[in-house]
C-alpha cells in the first residue's frame, strides 16, 4: 500500500517552477490536473476530500458558469459543480501548454 | 416490547410465523437508490422523520418468500462523516439494533467515487451486500465488470441491478435471505477484508495501537456499537461526534492525548492534514480494487457529442442557459396553473351544485348544515380544489425536473446571483419550484446542508409569488390595470426577497458555505418511477396538510356563525382602512387568503357579486395595486407555515409569519400612501 503512494508524492521537487502551481480558477481548461493543495476550511474541506479532491489526485475542469460563477469539474469520472470562492483555493499543477483562455 | 431479535444472531420470530428481516437502503444521491426501493416497496411507503431530526426517513416493506422485510430507505450520502446531518443520521441508524442488513446500491458509471462510502460502510461491520446499478449503461460503453472476482475481493454478495428494468431486484432479497439464514444459530462473523481495506504500514499501525487500547481499557465504548477500528479511524479524522462519545468516558486523557500525537505523526510524515492523507488512502485501495475487476473491451469512438452532452451545453450556456431557465418557471408555473385552474373549477362546480340539493333537502340555515356541509365538507372541497389541484401536477413536474437531471444546471447558471441574497446557487431550486406552489418548495429546503441555509432558502421561498397568488394579482390589477402593473408588482416582490436576504444573512450567525453540488449526466426520465413518487409525495400531503385546512375551514364556519365577523372587521379596521386605505371588509378576505391564497380574490369577487357592483367600482385603482401587493407578502398560506415548521421549527415558522404580516403591512402601507399622494398632485 505505501509504494502506491510513492506515485501520488506531491511535493514539489526544488527544481520545479512555481508558476506551473495555480489556483483552479485561473487554470485552463480541458486538460488533467494534479490537485497540490486544498486551503478551505475543515468542513469543506472533509468534503472535497470525500469527493476525491485531494492532494495528489488528478482532476479536470470542464466548464465555468458565466458571470464569474461556479466552475465545473471532473472529478474520478463524475461531474463536480464548485463555487467560485471554493475553487480559488485548490491550488493544482498544470502542464506547461495549460492556459486559462 | 419488539420483536425484534439482538444484533448478530438471528432468530425466527416469536411474535408470528414470519420471520422478520430488517434492511436499510444506503449509497450516493442519484444512483437508483429510491427506484429500487419504489420496487421493493411499491404502495407501502411512507415519509416521516427521523425523531427529532429534520431528516427525511422513508420507510416500506414487503412480505418475500416467507420473510417480511421492513426496509429504510436512508438518503443519499457521499460518506460517513460529520459533514451532514444525513450522513449523522445513517451512520447512528446503522449500528443500531435495527438493520440486519446493509443494501449498498452503487452506480457503475461512477464506480470509484461510490466505493468510497462502501470504504466507509464495510467498517461498520454489518452484514452487507452490494447492488451494483445501471449496469446497461455500463454495457452501452463496453466496459465490463467481473462479478466473481468483486464477491471474491470484497467476501460479500455483489449483484449487478437495472433498476429502471427491474432485474436483479429481487435476488438482492434472496441472497439478503441466504446471509440471514446462514448465521442463523452461530454468531455472525463479518468477513476479514484487510485485504482490500488496510491502509499504510505508518497509519495501521497506529490504528492498531488505538483499538488495543480501547477493546483493553474502554470495553464501554463498546456499548454504542461501533466496531473499534471504526472508531480509530473516526479519531483520526477528527470526527466531531465520535470525539464526543468518546470524551463522555472517564480516564479518557491517555487515549486522546495517543490520538493528537498520532495525528502530528502522520501529518508531519506526509505533509498534508489527516483527512486529506486517510481519504487519499481510500481512494488508493479503491483504485487498486477496481483495476482488477474492470475490464474495457474497446474505446468507443466518441464520433459525436451525445444528446445529453448537447443538452448539457445549452442548459448552463451564457446565454441560452437563462432563457431556459426562464421558461422552465414561467413553464412550471403555466402547467400547474392551467391544470390546477381546470380541475379546480370542475371541482368547485360540482360542489355547487351539490350543494344546492343540500339546501333544498335539509334547508341552508340549520346549525348543523352549516357546521358539517359548509364548514368542514366545504373545507375539505376547497382543499382539495384549492391547493391539491395544483400540487399533484406540481409533484409531477418537480420529479421530472428532478429525474432528469435539470436542477443542478439552474444551480449552476444562479449561483453567482444566489450569493446576493446571501445563499449559494442551491436555493434557486425551491426558488423555481415556489413559482408553481410554496408548499413542496419548501419542503424541497432540505437540500441545503446547513441548518443556517435551510432557515434562509426556506423564508425566501415562502415569500416566492405561487400560482395561486398570481392567479390574484392577474385577476385583479392584470385585468383592470394592465400587465405593466402586474410586473411592477413582481418586481416589487422580487425586491422584497433580496431584502429580507439581505436581512437574514446579516443577522444570522455564520457564513453561506459553498457550493459543492454533483451534477449527473442527463438521462431519460423514468415515468414509472416519477407516477410513483408523485403519487407518494401527495400522499403524504393529503394524509398531513389536509385535516387542518379542514379544520381551519370548520372553524372559520364556526366564526360566521356566531357573527364573529362584525367584530373582525371592526379589529381590523385601523390597519385595513386606515393604514391600506381598504374598505374594512378585505380583513375579512385576507383572513381567508390564509388557508388559499386565492379565497382572498374569491371572496371579494363574490362579495361585489352580492352588492351587485363591479369590482373596478368596489376598488378603486389604488385599492386594488395595495390589495394585490399585501396578498402577495402578507403571510404564508396555512400549509406552507406547517411545513417551514417541520422543516425548522415552530418558533422559526412564527418568526417569518410575523416578518412577512409587518413587511406586507408596512410596504402595503407605504405604496398606498405614495400613490394617494401621487394621485394627489397630478
Amino acid at each position: 500500500m505505501s509504494a502506491m503512494r510513492a506515485n501520488h508524492r506531491h511535493r514539489r521537487s526544488k527544481s520545479e517552477p512555481v508558476s506551473l502551481i495555480k489556483c483552479l480558477t485561473e487554470c485552463g481548461r480541458g486538460e488533467d490536473v494534479e490537485v497540490v493543495s486544498v486551503n478551505a476550511g475543515f468542513n469543506a474541506q472533509r468534503r472535497l476530500y470525500n469527493l476525491g479532491i485531494y492532494p495528489g489526485s488528478v482532476i479536470r475542469k470542464k466548464k465555468d458558469a458565466p458571470f464569474r460563477g461556479p466552475l465545473q469539474i471532473i472529478v474520478k469520472g463524475t461531474n463536480i459543480v464548485l463555487g467560485r470562492g471554493l475553487a480559488s483555493k485548490i491550488y493544482v499543477r498544470c502542464g506547461e501548454s495549460c492556459t486559462f483562455d | 416490547m419488539s420483536c425484534h431479535t439482538p444484533k448478530n444472531s438471528y432468530k425466527k420470530d416469536e411474535c408470528n410465523s414470519k420471520a422478520i428481516i430488517n434492511i436499510a437502503l444506503a449509497g450516493n444521491p442519484n444512483v437508483g437508490k429510491s427506484v429500487i426501493f419504489n420496487q421493493l416497496t411499491g404502495l407501502s411507503q411512507t415519509i416521516g422523520n427521523w425523531p427529532g431530526k429534520t431528516v427525511e426517513k422513508l420507510e416500506g416493506h414487503l412480505d418475500f418468500l416467507g420473510y417480511h422485510f421492513n426496509i429504510v430507505d436512508l438518503p443519499g450520502i457521499y460518506s460517513l462523516s460529520t459533514y451532514s446531518l444525513e450522513e449523522i443520521v445513517s451512520r447512528e441508524y446503522i449500528v443500531s439494533e435495527n438493520v440486519d442488513l446493509i443494501i449498498n446500491v452503487i452506480d457503475a458509471t461512477n464506480l470509484e467515487r461510490n466505493l468510497f462510502l462502501t470504504f466507509q460502510l464495510l467498517e461498520l461491520k454489518v452484514p452487507m451486500i452490494l447492488a451494483i446499478n445501471q449496469m446497461d449503461i455500463l454495457r452501452k460503453r463496453n466496459i465490463e465488470l467481473d462479478f466473481n472476482d468483486l464477491e471474491r475481493l470484497f467476501k460479500l454478495p455483489v449483484l449487478p441491478v437495472v433498476a429502471v428494468h427491474g432485474t436483479g431486484v429481487h435476488e438482492l432479497l434472496e441472497r439478503g435471505i441466504e446471509i440471514i439464514e446462514s448465521f442463523k444459530d452461530i454468531d455472525y462473523k463479518f468477513p476479514d477484508l484487510t485485504d482490500i481495506s488496510s491502509f499504510g504500514k505508518e497509519i495501521e499501525t497506529k490504528l492498531q495501537i488505538l483499538i488495543s487500547e480501547i477493546n483493553n481499557n474502554y470495553p464501554h465504548v463498546m456499548d454504542y456499537n461501533y466496531p473499534a477500528r471504526f472508531l480509530a479511524i473516526k479519531m483520526l479524522e477528527k470526527d466531531e461526534e465520535i470525539l464526543k462519545l468518546i470524551n463522555s468516558i472517564e480516564n479518557v486523557e491517555p487515549l486522546l492525548a495517543k490520538t493528537n500525537q498520532f495525528i502530528n505523526d502522520l501529518e508531519d510524515y506526509h505533509g498534508e492534514d489527516i483527512n486529506s492523507i486517510i481519504s487519499s488512502e481510500i481512494y488508493n485501495n479503491i483504485h487498486q480494487l477496481v483495476e482488477k475487476v474492470i475490464t474495457i473491451k474497446k474505446k468507443k469512438e466518441m464520433k459525436r457529442r451525445s444528446f445529453a452532452d448537447k443538452m448539457d451545453h445549452l442548459t448552463t450556456h451564457s446565454f441560452w442557459g437563462y432563457i431556459i431557465l426562464f421558461l422552465v418557471i414561467f413553464g412550471i408555473y403555466s402547467f400547474t396553473s392551467a391544470i390546477g385552474n381546470f380541475l379546480g373549477t370542475v371541482i368547485d362546480d360540482v360542489f355547487s351544485l351539490w350543494t344546492e340539493s343540500i339546501y333544498l333537502s335539509f334547508g341552508e340555515e340549520t346549525l348543523l348544515v352549516k357546521i358539517v356541509w359548509d364548514g368542514a365538507v366545504g373545507g375539505f372541497v376547497g382543499a382539495v380544489a384549492g391547493v391539491l389541484v395544483y400540487v399533484i401536477p406540481f409533484f409531477f413536474t418537480i420529479e421530472i425536473l428532478q429525474d432528469s437531471g435539470y436542477l443542478p444546471r439552474a444551480a449552476f447558471l444562479m449561483d453567482k446571483i444566489m450569493h446576493v441574497l446571501g445563499v449559494h446557487g442551491k436555493t434557486i431550486i425551491p426558488m423555481i419550484l415556489g413559482f408553481g406552489c410554496n408548499v413542496p418548495a419548501c419542503a424541497g429546503c432540505r437540500i441545503m446542508e446547513t441548518k443556517r441555509e435551510k432557515k434562509i432558502s426556506i423564508a425566501l421561498t415562502s415569500l416566492i409569488p405561487c400560482a395561486a397568488v398570481m392567479t390574484v394579482v392577474f385577476g385583479l390589477v392584470g385585468r383592470y390595470l394592465g400587465l405593466g402593473w402586474v410586473l411592477l408588482l413582481f418586481f416589487i416582490n422580487l425586491l422584497v426577497i433580496l431584502i429580507v436576504g439581505k436581512i437574514l444573512n446579516k443577522t444570522m450567525p455564520g457564513t453561506c458555505t459553498e457550493l459543492i453540488m454533483e451534477m449527473h449526466e442527463y438521462r431519460k426520465p423514468n415515468y414509472k418511477v416519477i407516477f410513483k413518487q408523485t403519487w407518494l409525495r401527495s400522499k403524504e400531503f393529503i394524509f398531513k396538510a389536509l385535516p387542518i385546512i379542514i379544520l381551519f375551514g370548520v372553524s372559520l364556519e364556526v366564526i360566521l356563525i356566531f357573527n364573529i365577523l362584525e367584530p373582525i372587521n371592526v379589529i381590523l379596521s385601523p390597519i385595513t382602512f386606515f393604514w391600506l386605505g381598504l374598505p374594512a371588509i378585505t380583513g375579512v378576505f385576507l383572513i381567508y387568503g390564509i388557508i388559499r391564497k386565492e379565497l382572498t380574490l374569491v371572496l371579494l369577487a363574490l362579495f361585489a357579486e352580492n352588492l351587485d357592483i363591479a369590482i373596478n367600482v368596489f376598488l378603486s385603482p389604488i385599492q386594488m395595486i395595495t390589495f394585490s401587493l399585501v396578498t402577495m407578502l402578507y403571510i404564508p398560506c396555512f400549509a406552507t407555515i406547517i411545513i417551514i415548521a417541520k422543516q425548522t421549527s415552530w418558533k422559526y415558522a412564527i418568526q417569518i409569519t410575523l416578518l412577512e404580516i409587518s413587511l406586507a403591512l408596512l410596504i402595503g402601507g407605504i405604496i398606498n400612501f405614495s400613490l394617494v399622494f401621487i394621485a394627489g398632485i397630478l
